[in-house]
C-alpha cells in the first residue's frame, strides 16, 4: 500500500498536469502563430513582388513604345519632305507619254539625296496614280505585280487621307529578297494646288533602327515583333512567346517558367502602329515589402516572448507551488505526524489553500488528542474498577479464615490446598507489578500446578531447572503461566496419558533463556508457522489454544522489542517446547 | 410416586461431581444420582445404560464440549431435562447455545438453594412428560427377524463414529430405545453398548500392537477421549493401554 502511494507521488507529473498541458497549448499556438507568419509573409510579397515586375515592365514598354514613335514620326516627317521634293512633284505631275527614264532617275537621285541624312530607311518607292513608279534599291526587293494592280493594298492608304499609315512588308507587293522584315510607312499623295491625288509614297525603314534603340536603352529583355508575329528586333528567344492575342489588348501580364524560373511575360501594343513589344522579366527581391516583413517578425517575436513568459509565469506562480505543498502534505503523511505546513506561496489564492489546510491539521490533532485524553481516563477508570474488584486483602484474610478452619477440624490437605491458592494469588497479583523476578514467576507456576493437581488429579510431574544466577533476572510477569496452562489443556490432557512438565532457564550470549516442554501431543509445523507469523489483525483466525500462546509471545515481543524471541521445537505425539530468548 | 428420578452429572473435574453428588439432598427431592461422566464422549456411550431424567452438563470440557453433547441429547432424548453449568468467564461461549432448549442455565460455583430451587422446578415438569426410557412402545412394531443383523453390520461399518450409541440407532432403523435394547439383548445374548465397545476394543488391540500411541488410537476407534477410553480398554482387556 505504501509502495503504490510512493509511485503515485513520483508519477504526479503526468500529462494531465497543469504545466505540461500549458506547455503544450503554447508551443501549439506559437507553431500555428509561426506558419500563418510564414505563409501570409510569401502571399504578400509574392503579390508584391508581382505588382513590382509589372509596373517595371508596364513602364519599360510604355518608355519604349514612346521612342519607337518618336522615331517613327521622324520617318513620316521625312516622308512628307519627300513628297514636296521638285523633282518628285515633276515625275508625278507630269503626263503619262512625257515619261522618260531620265524623269525617273532624276526623282530617285533626288529623293537618295534627302535620304543621305537619314540612317534606317531601306528603301522609298512612288507610285502614280497609274502605277507608274519610281524605287530606290529596287533590285534588292521581289515585286508582287499582280497584287500591285489591284486596289486591295491601297485601302488602308487611302482610307488615311494623306496620313502615314504604317505597315508591314510594303503591303505584300514587295518583299527583300533576303526575306528581311521592314516597317512600312505609306501615303497618299494629293497635289498641292489641284487637290487632287497623284500617287502613293511608300517607306520600307529597317527594323535595324530598333537595335539602335534598344542598345541605346539597354534593354536585352526585350524583343520587338510585327502585329502579324514576325520578329523584329530585339532579344529573338522571346520569339516564341508570341501570341496573336497579343496585338488586339494594350498591355498583358503572365506568368511563364523558363528553365524551372518563373518569369513574368509582359506585352504591349504600340499604339497606332503595327508592332508589339515583349519583355520577359524576373522577379525582382527590390519588390519584397521588407518594412512589412520586418514588422510582422518583430510582432511574431513579441507573440513568442510572451507565450514563454505566460509560461513560466504559470508554473512559477501556481504548478510548483502547488507540487510543494502536496510534497510537504505527503511527508506529513508519510511521518504519520500532523505538521503545519509552511510552503511560501506567491499568490492569496494558494495561500487560503494553505491556511485552510493547516487549520484543517490544528483541529485534527485537537481531535487526537482529545481522543487520547479520553483513552488515558478511561483507563484510569477501568484500572481502578479492576483494583476494587480484586481486593486483595479480603481475598488473602478469607483464605486465611479457612485454612484456620479447615486445620481445626482436623483437615490439613484442605489447609494445604488453601495455602497454596493463597500463595498464588499473592504472587499473581504482585501488587499490581508489570514485571517480577523470574524465581518469583517460577513460584507462580508452581503454585499453579499444584492447584490443578488437585483439580484433576495425579495427571502431570513438574520439573523444574533454573540457573541460579538467572533466577533475579526480571521478567514480564505470567509469561510462563500461560505457556503451562497451554501445556495442560492442548498438550497433556488431551493425550490422556500422565505428563511431565519441564520448565528450565539459563543464561547464554547474554540472553536469558527460558524453556517450557511438555511431553504431550505435540504441535504440527502449520500450527507453529501460523502463531509465529500471525499479525495482529490474524489473530482472530487462530484456534483458542494458539491465541493464547500468540498473546503471550507477542506480549513478549513488546517487552523485549525484538521480534525474534521464540523457538518452538515439537514432535507429533511426543513433545512441545517453547523457548524464549529475552 | 416410588419411583427416584434419575439424575447425572457430566463434568470434567473429579471434585466437581463429587461435590454435586454430596452437597445436595437428594433424598428430600425425591432425586438420586445414579450415574457421572468426565466427558461428552463418556455420557454418549453411558446414558443409554443411565437412562437419567435430568442431566447437568459442564460447558467446557475436552473432547466434547457441553454444547456440542446437549445438541446431540436433544435430539436423541427429547423428553431429558438438560441444565448447564458454566464459569462466569465462559458466559460468552454459552450463549452459543441460547437456542437449544435447555432447561436451565447455572453460573460456577454452583450455591446450594439455587440448585435446589432449579430441581424443583424440574420435578414439577417431569410429572407432566413421560419418562424418555418408557418400557411401554416398540410392541406395535412388527418383528423383523434380519433386523438384528443389520444393525449389527451398521455399527460394524460406523463404530469409528464418536457420537454412534443405542439411541441414535434405534432412531435410524425406527425402533425406540428400549424395545432395540429388549431386542438386541434377546438375539445377541449382549448388551448393545457391550457389543459396540467390544468391536471398537478389538480394532483398538491391534492398533496398540502397531504401536499407535493411546490418544491416536481412540479417536480411531470412536472414543476421543483418551481417559475414558482407557478405562474402557482396562475393562476389557484386564491392561493398561501402555503395558500393550
Amino acid at each position: 500500500m505504501f509502495f503504490s502511494k510512493h509511485g503515485f507521488i513520483f508519477n504526479r507529473k503526468s500529462k494531465d498536469s497543469l504545466s505540461s498541458g500549458l506547455k503544450r497549448v503554447i508551443l501549439g499556438m506559437i507553431l500555428v502563430v509561426i506558419v500563418s507568419f510564414i505563409i501570409s509573409t510569401y502571399v504578400v510579397t509574392e503579390t508584391e513582388r508581382r505588382d513590382f515586375s509589372v509596373r517595371e515592365s508596364e513602364s519599360v514598354i510604355k518608355t519604349l513604345s514612346n521612342n519607337i514613335i518618336s522615331d517613327i514620326d521622324k520617318y513620316k516627317s521625312l516622308s512628307r519632305l519627300i513628297m514636296t521634293d521638285d523633282k518628285t512633284l515633276i515625275f508625278l505631275r507630269s503626263d503619262v507619254h512625257d515619261i522618260d527614264i531620265g524623269m525617273v532617275n532624276d526623282a530617285r537621285y533626288s529623293i537618295m539625296e534627302i535620304l543621305n541624312v537619314t540612317e534606317g530607311v531601306d528603301s522609298v518607292i512612288i507610285f502614280r496614280e497609274d502605277m507608274k513608279m519610281v524605287a530606290t534599291n529596287r533590285f534588292s526587293y521581289n515585286y508582287d505585280y499582280d497584287l500591285m494592280n489591284t486596289d486591295t493594298w491601297k485601302t488602308d492608304i487611302y482610307t488615311g487621307l494623306g496620313k502615314a499609315v504604317v505597315s508591314l512588308n510594303s503591303n505584300k507587293i514587295a518583299t527583300k529578297q533576303d526575306g528581311s522584315p521592314v516597317v512600312t510607312i505609306g501615303r497618299a499623295i494629293f497635289d498641292i494646288d489641284s487637290q487632287e491625288r497623284t500617287g502613293i509614297l511608300l517607306m520600307n525603314i529597317s527594323p535595324k533602327i530598333f537595335n539602335n534603340l534598344l542598345l541605346e536603352l539597354r534593354y536585352d529583355d526585350i524583343c520587338i515583333m510585327g502585329s502579324d508575329g514576325t520578329f523584329l528586333s530585339g532579344n529573338e528567344d522571346y520569339a516564341k512567346y508570341y501570341k496573336k492575342e497579343f496585338s488586339e489588348k494594350g498591355l498583358t501580364h503572365k506568368n511563364i517558367k523558363i528553365a524551372g524560373k518563373n518569369m513574368l511575360l509582359s506585352s504591349g501594343r504600340i499604339e497606332g502602329l503595327p508592332l508589339v513589344i515583349l519583355r520577359v522579366s524576373a522577379y525582382q527581391t527590390k519588390g519584397i515589402p521588407t518594412k512589412m516583413v520586418v514588422i510582422l517578425l518583430f510582432l511574431l517575436l513579441i507573440f513568442i516572448a510572451l507565450a514563454i513568459y505566460i509560461a513560466m509565469f504559470i508554473r512559477k506562480n501556481i504548478s510548483e507551488p502547488i507540487m510543494e505543498m502536496s510534497s510537504s502534505m505527503d511527508e506529513n503523511r508519510q511521518s504519520g505526524e500532523l505538521h503545519k505546513i509552511s510552503v511560501p506561496v506567491p499568490n492569496d489564492e494558494l495561500r487560503i489553500l494553505e491556511n485552510d489546510y493547516n487549520s484543517m491539521i490544528d483541529h485534527v490533532n485537537e481531535l487526537i488528542d482529545k481522543l487520547m485524553e479520553k483513552e488515558k481516563n478511561l483507563q484510569k477508570a477501568e484500572m481502578r474498577v479492576l483494583q476494587e474488584q480484586i481486593k486483595p486483602h479480603f481475598l488473602y484474610n478469607s483464605i486465611d479464615t479457612i485454612g484456620y478452619m479447615a486445620l481445626d477440624a482436623g483437615a490439613r490437605d484442605v489447609h494445604g490446598a488453601l495455602e497454596t491458592l493463597g500463595s498464588f494469588y499473592r504472587n499473581f497479583l504482585s501488587k499490581g507489578e508489570k514485571e517480577i523476578p523470574l524465581s518469583r514467576e517460577v513460584w507462580i507456576v508452581k503454585d499453579y500446578l499444584s492447584i490443578q493437581k488437585l483439580r484433576y488429579g495425579d495427571i502431570l510431574d513438574d520439573v523444574y531447572d533454573i540457573a541460579e544466577d538467572t533466577k533475579d533476572l526480571i521478567v514480564p510477569k505470567l509469561i510462563l503461566q500461560p505457556l503451562v496452562e497451554n501445556c495442560i489443556y492442548h498438550g497433556i490432557r488431551p493425550k490422556g496419558e500422565r505428563g511431565t512438565i519441564k520448565i528450565s532457564s539459563r543464561l547464554s550470549d547474554g540472553n536469558l533463556h527460558i524453556i517450557v516442554r511438555d511431553t504431550g501431543v505435540g504441535m504440527s509445523t502449520d500450527a507453529i508457522e501460523k502463531v509465529l507469523s500471525a499479525k495482529k489483525n490474524e489473530a482472530e483466525d487462530l484456534d483458542s489454544e494458539s491465541f493464547g500462546l500468540w498473546g503471550t509471545i507477542e506480549r513478549v515481543r513488546y517487552y523485549s522489542g525484538k521480534e525474534d524471541i521464540v523457538r518452538i521445537r515439537s514432535e507429533i505425539g511426543e513433545y512441545t517446547e517453547i523457548e524464549f530468548i529475552i | 410416586m416410588d419411583e427416584k428420578y434419575r439424575v447425572m452429572v457430566i463434568d470434567d473435574e473429579e471434585s466437581a461431581r463429587k461435590l454435586m453428588k454430596a452437597a445436595i439432598d437428594w433424598d428430600s427431592l425425591g432425586m438420586e444420582v445414579v450415574g457421572e461422566a468426565a466427558s461428552g464422549i463418556e455420557a454418549i456411550n453411558t446414558i443409554d445404560d443411565i437412562k437419567p431424567d435430568i442431566a447437568f452438563v459442564d460447558i467446557s470440557m475436552p473432547f466434547m464440549d457441553g454444547i456440542e453433547f446437549t445438541k446431540l441429547a436433544t435430539e436423541r432424548y427429547p423428553n431429558l431435562i438438560i441444565i448447564i453449568m458454566t464459569a462466569i468467564d465462559q458466559f460468552e461461549y454459552a450463549r452459543k447455545c441460547v437456542s437449544l432448549p435447555v432447561f436451565e442455565y447455572m453460573l460456577k460455583p454452583l450455591v446450594r438453594s439455587e440448585v435446589t430451587d432449579v430441581l424443583i422446578k424440574a420435578k414439577e415438569k417431569l410429572a407432566d412428560i413421560k419418562s424418555s426410557w418408557g418400557d411401554d412402545d416398540g410392541k406395535s412394531i412388527p418383528e423383523e427377524s434380519n433386523s438384528t443383523e443389520m444393525i449389527k453390520k451398521y455399527v460394524r461399518d460406523n463404530f469409528s463414529d464418536s457420537k454412534l450409541n443405542l439411541a441414535f440407532v434405534a432412531q435410524q432403523f425406527g425402533f425406540s430405545s428400549s424395545y432395540l435394547s429388549r431386542k438386541f439383548k434377546a438375539d445377541t445374548g449382549k448388551n448393545f453398548v457391550e457389543y459396540l465397545t467390544e468391536i471398537r476394543m478389538k480394532k483398538a488391540v491391534k492398533y496398540a500392537e502397531k504401536g499407535y500411541k493411546m490418544y491416536q488410537t481412540a479417536a480411531e476407534v470412536g472414543i476421543p477421549d483418551p481417559n475414558y477410553f482407557g478405562r474402557c480398554f482396562k475393562k476389557y482387556t484386564g491392561k493398561n493401554y501402555s503395558d500393550m
